[in-house]
């Protein structure tokens, strides 16, 4: 990667300089503990006690930083080897809630290791699907990595934690000032502050929101309640590990679903990685997969949610040209060590919506652009135009008119849950049928 | 760039530092951690802040909230102040009930709402004083789902009066059917069997909206129906199954064998989508004539923004 060197502050196997190494890696989990809100929710849900809550989160932090480890820091046989940090998993959470009202936590891992065995089944498959993803619809699913969290960002960046609540003009302001900080930045910012966009404009978000909004002073008050140091507390819901076979069917769908995010996360990362290739690398995407697919039975094993790679992460390492997968490592050690740290994890997790909605539309609005750049960097067609816009309004509606596919026949409500699978599994089997008429022709050429 | 650094490093060692110490917010005597929505937390922060007011400056403060009254008013909320007899002293919405006595005034179900306000206002189990109802907005024409809260304040004059204010539209918060869950096991433990019917009359405070109040044995007969105005259709609530085919009821149970209360959750359909959206389950151990029974509601659990 040295030719690379001007092009980025940091390439993909560069070992930056310690203090840049723990900074950049700071800034990655800032952005990782956005997904923490995900275990907070899920204790929430099934009424579980504080206690609960803090062991959940430390084992989805342990699972996460050491997937994060895992996926970047370039073993032989498993990890793409890109910065592509590990965080809990949204595609999994509904699911997850429903193993858990059914048998407890004892069934949520149960079903968790199930999902991330499969997805290390689906990894050496992925290699041979080279010829179903070519460029187009590889920068097509890119781009949906990005549009797919478009919904989360925009909720985060209007304050609002739950849904139909009341919206306060400053939080609007505060997100509008958060990103405004970290897209000036990157834009006219050199070095240091190019480099650190994100966290001045995390701090600088968190800085003001203190300032003019009481509520999340107020929330302050809790911090006090947490100990500086604690080991997880394994109470007896954490206690086993059960099997349900009524619930494979809906966990090795979500798996494939996870998958297919992860390939497009993973393709991201490589894109912005190594945009010298011509045509995608299979094998560190394979090994990228195996990588999420162990992370996430890893997770069930501790008991810890489902993870998943993040986007908004590999976003971040595009929009900063910081691309060293040493960060990666970094973040997931960071993320390790805090699991033991429940006064820290309190004060990350208080981080106020809208700063943390600013962050995932500054990362996400990269994923957008870098996908639509390489879905238009090659000739077009009119066979592309209708893969693209036939997939693009099927997947999307799904996030347009959930309640229409509420009531939609079975099968449907299977494939059709979110833009980025839905998006995939459209573009990937309409340009096989498109493309027939090719396939036929050279056949009989052959003959 | 020497500048910026500083700035960018003693920031978050400031934010650390502010952190750990801790922090007191401005309203440290007003207990709102069981409400989850901010809507609530707003109201119940908009006529604590009122009562304050009305506490401290007694019946002078009329004037600063009649000729204040935008202030008072906004698009989901309102404030009002009665006299412990019923009687309007102060609506920022609807000037013309200011000196009449609406003691007697029922919603559009027949729920007497400024008695219940005034019973609630009396429960240490209601501790921001709720009630549920139908009203209208000002200018409109059509009734609206109400919840109020209330504070009763005691002017330097010497008035008892209390203060209140009502979300349109609200949010079903776990803690209202917390309230009426535990009075109504509260009320069988000292009435008996007399108790229940009080708690399925649709008027009283057991029951408002999609909320109502009922009651079981251990074996699962019903005492008073989840679902309808009777028992004629004696289903055993243990055997019951949610849209996921679990058994909240029979799971619920298993857990009072050690402890008084539990909340359970489990998938139901919505009323207008008909997708599956997950509802709240609580029930409270009483006893009645010497035999353990269980008081329990539904409710809806706050859904992710996303």
């Amino acid at each position: 990667m040295a030719e690379n060197a001007e092009q980025y502050e940091y390439s993909v196997n560069q070992v930056p300089p310690a203090g840049h190494l723990f900074i950049s890696s700071i800034q990655h989990v800032l952005l990782m503990v956005i997904s923490l809100v995900l275990p907070i929710l899920f204790a929430s849900q099934i009424n579980g006690t504080a206690e609960f809550a803090a062991t959940l989160i430390a084992f989805s932090m342990l699972a996460a930083g050491l997937g994060s480890i895992i996926q970047s820091v370039g073993l032989p046989f498993i990890g793409s080897g890109y910065l592509c940090p590990n965080v809990c998993g949204p595609s999994y959470f509904s699911l997850s809630l429903s193993a858990a009202w059914a048998g407890g936590l004892p069934l949520m891992r149960g079903m968790i290791i199930i999902a991330g065995l499969v997805e290390m089944a689906i990894a050496p498959i992925i290699q041979k699907l080279k010829r179903v993803f070519p460029k187009f619809i590889v920068g097509l699913v890119v781009a949906m990595v990005g549009v797919s969290i478009i919904s989360q960002s925009i909720t985060s960046f209007f304050g609002l934690a739950f849904r139909d609540d009341a919206i306060q003009s400053l939080d609007i302001f505060v997100g509008m000032f958060s990103l405004m900080v970290m897209v000036l930045a990157n834009l006219w910012g050199k070095g240091f502050v190019k480099m650190y966009c994100l966290l001045i404009g995390i701090l600088s978000g968190w800085i003001l929101a203190l300032l003019l909004i009481p509520e999340y002073w107020h929330n302050l008050a809790a911090v006090k309640d947490f100990p500086l140091f604690a080991l997880p507390a394994i109470g007896p819901e954490f206690r086993g590990i059960t099997f349900d076979f009524k619930m494979i069917i809906p966990f090795v769908v979500i798996a494939i679903s996870g998958s297919l995010k992860s390939f497009g996360n993973l393709l991201a990362a490589q894109k912005i990685s190594e945009p010298e290739l011509q045509e995608p690398n299979f094998v560190p995407i394979r090994k990228g997969l195996l990588a999420d697919g162990f992370s996430t039975a890893l997770a069930g094993l501790l008991g810890g949610m489902a993870v998943d790679t993040s986007s908004s992460n590999i976003g971040l390492a595009g929009a900063t040209k910081v691309l060293s997968r040493w960060i990666s490592v970094g973040a997931g050690v960071i993320f390790v060590i805090l699991a033991f740290f429940p006064k820290f994890i309190t004060i990350l997790s208080l981080m106020p919506k809208p700063v943390m909605g600013a962050s995932i539309i500054f990362a996400g609005s990269f994923m957008i652009c870098t996908g639509l750049l390489e879905m238009f960097g090659e000739e077009w067609n009119p066979r592309k135009t209708f893969v693209v816009g036939i997939s693009l309004f099927f997947g999307l509606s799904t996030a347009f008119l959930p309640s229409l596919y509420a009531r939609a026949p079975h099968f449907i409500q299977t494939f059709f849950t979110d833009p980025l699978p839905t998006t995939t599994i459209v573009a990937v089997v309409l340009n096989q049928i498109f493309n027939l008429d090719i396939v036929i022709g050279n056949l009989k050429k052959k003959k | 760039m020497r500048l910026l650094k500083v700035i960018m490093f003693s920031a978050p060692v400031l934010m650390l530092v502010v952190f750990i110490a801790g922090c007191q917010g401005a309203y440290e005597d007003l207990d709102l951690s069981m409400y989850q929505y901010r809507d609530t937390k707003d109201l119940v922060k908009f006529v604590y802040d009122a009562s304050l007011i009305l506490k401290k400056e007694g019946m002078r403060s009329l004037a600063y909230f009649r000729n204040n009254r935008q202030l008072f008013n906004t698009p989901d909320y309102y404030l009002y102040i009665y006299d412990m007899n019923g009687t309007n002293i102060y609506h920022a919405g609807m000037e013309q009930l200011e000196g009449k006595n609406l003691l007697d005034v029922t919603d559009k179900n027949g729920k007497k709402i400024t008695q219940l306000i005034l019973e609630a206002l009396e429960d240490n189990n209601n501790p921001h004083a709720w009630v549920h109802y139908s009203w209208w907005q000002p200018g409109k024409f059509y009734s609206v789902p109400k919840s109020s809260c209330h504070f009763k304040v005691e002017t330097p004059e010497g008035k008892e009066l209390f203060v209140g204010g009502g979300l349109s539209y609200p949010h079903e918060e776990q803690e209202f059917i917390r309230i009426i869950v535990d009075g109504a096991a509260q009320l069988i433990a000292g009435k008996g069997r007399a108790a229940l019917a009080e708690i399925s009359n649709p008027v009283s405070k057991y029951n408002y909206r999609d909320v109502r109040v009922f009651a079981f044995r251990p074996d699962g007969e019903m005492l008073i129906s989840p679902a309808i105005n009777s028992t004629f259709s004696q289903t055993n609530l243990l055997e019951c199954t949610d849209e996921a085919g679990h058994k909240p009821f029979a799971n619920a149970l298993k857990e009072l064998e050690s402890q008084d209360t539990v909340w359970k959750v489990f998938m139901a359909k919505s009323r207008y989508q008909r997708r599956l959206i997950k509802k709240c389950l609580y029930i409270r151990k009483t006893r009645m004539a010497g035999r353990e029974i269980y008081v329990a509601a539904i409710t809806d659990l706050p859904e992710p923004p996303y």
